[in-house]
């Protein structure tokens, strides 16, 4: 698309390194940055014998508790802030300054076995299997991955998400989520399908441009990206993980054959950067990707953006047609970009899309007074940590005056912060932006007990949200 | 090996000097890669973190300059603890008319 530059300028480029990730040298760094794990202990709370009971028999694995997770949330970040969830397996870890504490040190707290042993849990082998047969291979995710390794490709993709680049291609942006939003208007009757209509469609048309692939595919897209968004913390029956790996091996198969169409004619795309793109060693010497780690991260790049993102918008809806004044306070900031871009902060902390992700302990070790044996599965519960009112004053409150939104951790935080963070933002603001320009009034078409949430400890998504709206004049 | 000269005082209170800096390195970069505690980064210098907040001391303000919309826009994420003279590290990049620097490291944005 207009206004693409190559990701990868500067392959000679030895800037950058992180702590404690490339060589011993960097490894000093991190312990001398304080980076290195040291446990703190922060007082527990009493809690109500309701809360008690909560923390003794639910689980995080209920699907009740998935749909509308606060109590529990309050409960574990008050009394037990590192809960080992029996019926889940996991460590959860609740409050804010541990989410934070965790996601600093990579090297104890592991994002590559964390997701690996998460995805297709308990049925890793036949899923992998599945799609060495089916799929062209069996792609572990690059990005998924531990330092040193994860340096180097991290540094590779961030070219193509700075904010300043993202901000190029506003413009762009806006010209097409505002086509999506006109053609679900255009419908008719005043009403449509929020999520169906708008927010899925809307980022996977965003994604498909910068990788270069082909328009009109957005329901295949989104079927894909269910399918492995579903491998990060859906609650996936055997034939549910067989489904969902038959969408992964059609969505390897078509991925393959562009970036081998790319590999022999390289256009003004993602795809063609990242076949052809170079990894920095430590060392300054380069490495080509192999054409697995680049299927991988072709992969992640159409996936991770759209199905979380599609989220945070489906949520915008929804608490534009639930919370009182919510609208209104939209309409009022909508023409100033300071104010628009806190609601939209504000927003992306009070409904974290990805609600909690996985780490795993590569050794023992004790967090908040709580001892985690190795090899154990965690979760980082941004969705508590975003509440947490030590650190948010009232957090249930919307307020988009915080002096300190910048702290929330709906992006993650630590070296596996969310790459594609300013992208995100940028197309959830010029929603935000066209849908106050061209809708008002909106409500729900259903009862809101009606509305379905995705089976997953990770997101937080709703799946479909009919919605009556009046379509706006001028 | 460059041979430009900039000081950073840490979160922690230390001073750090660096005798040679190569043009074209960031902030951030050079805090990182020598540990200077309270600059982490995380966005890779993509200006969308605020991870690598500096205050500029103000005898060199003119020099370094104000930031612009996208970076002002990410400072006022951490607005309880931004400065009239605050920058993002990594959007300050060492060049001959910089040789001197002296910045301080922002705390991070408060509980």
């Amino acid at each position: 698309m207009a206004g693409h530059r190559p990701l990868f300028h500067n392959p000679k480029n030895k800037t950058g390194h992180r702590p404690g990730q490339d060589d011993r040298t960097d490894m000093a760094t991190q312990i001398s940055q304080g980076q290195a794990f040291q446990d703190r202990v922060s007082q527990r709370q009493p809690l109500t014998p309701e809360q008690q009971q909560l923390l003794a028999e639910g689980s995080l694995a209920d699907t009740a508790i998935q749909a509308r997770p606060r109590e529990f949330y309050a409960a574990m970040r008050h009394g037990d802030p590192i809960h080992y969830d029996a019926k889940l397996g996991s460590w959860l870890v609740t409050r804010h300054e541990d989410i934070s504490a965790v996601q600093s040190d990579p090297v104890t707290f592991s994002v590559q076995h964390g997701y690996s042993e998460q995805q297709a849990r308990g049925m890793r082998d036949e899923f992998e299997a599945y799609l060495r047969e089916h799929g062209g291979g069996y792609f572990p995710d690059a990005i998924m991955s531990d330092p040193p390794y994860h340096t180097r490709v991290r540094k590779l993709m961030e070219r193509a998400f700075t904010a300043h680049r993202v901000k190029e291609l506003e413009p762009r942006i806006t010209e097409v989520v505002r086509g999506v939003i006109a053609e679900a208007v255009a419908k008719g009757g005043g009403q449509c399908d929020a999520v169906k209509d708008i927010a899925i469609p809307l980022t996977i048309r965003v994604i498909v441009e910068q990788l270069g692939l082909d328009h009109g595919m957005e329901a295949q897209i989104s079927r894909w990206s269910v399918a492995v968004t579903a491998q990060i913390g859906a609650m996936q029956t055997r034939e549910t993980m067989l489904e969902n790996a038959a969408q992964i091996a059609e969505l390897q198969q078509y991925l393959i054959a562009r970036m081998k169409a790319c590999e022999e004619n390289p256009g003004e795309d993602m795809i063609s950067d990242l076949v052809h793109a170079e990894v920095t060693n430590a060392d300054g010497t380069t490495e080509k990707l192999t054409f697995a780690e680049a299927v991988s991260l072709v992969r992640a790049t159409l996936i991770a953006g759209n199905d979380t993102t599609a989220t945070a918008i489906g949520n915008l809806f929804h608490v534009l047609a639930t919370r009182p004044g919510m609208a209104d306070l939209l309409e009022s900031v909508v023409d100033d970009e300071r104010q628009l871009n806190r609601f939209i902060e504000e927003h992306l902390r009070s409904a974290p899309p990805v609600r909690a992700l996985s780490r795993m302990t590569t050794r023992e070790v004790t967090v908040n007074g709580t001892t985690i044996p190795a090899h154990a599965h965690m979760l980082l519960v941004y969705g508590s940590g975003n509440d947490d009112e030590s650190v948010f004053p009232e957090p249930r409150a919307f307020d988009i005056t915080r002096p300190n939104l910048g702290r929330h951790v709906a992006f993650g935080g630590g070296p596996h912060r969310c790459i594609g963070l300013a992208l995100a933002r940028m197309e959830v603001k010029v929603a935000a932006r066209e849908i106050v320009r061209q809708m008002r009034d909106i409500r729900f078409a259903i009862p809101e007990s009606d509305i379905r949430y995705t089976r997953s400890v990770a997101t937080h998504t709703i799946e479909s949200l009919p919605i009556t709206f009046e379509k706006r004049v001028g | 090996m460059g041979n430009l000269t900039v000081t950073m005082t840490d979160a922690e209170g230390g001073t750090h000097t660096f005798s040679d800096v190569e043009e074209g390195v960031s902030l951030m970069e050079l805090g990182r890669r020598n540990g200077v505690a309270g600059i982490m980064g995380d966005c890779g210098g993509g200006c969308a973190c605020a991870t690598c907040h500096v205050y500029v001391d103000e005898r060199w303000w003119d020099k370094v300059g104000a930031p612009d919309d996208v970076e002002f826009a990410m400072l006022d994420m951490v607005a309880d603890v931004m400065k009239d003279t605050s920058r993002l590290g990594c959007q300050v990049r060492m060049s001959p008319q910089l040789d001197g620097l002296a910045v301080t490291v922002a705390p991070a944005s408060g509980y």
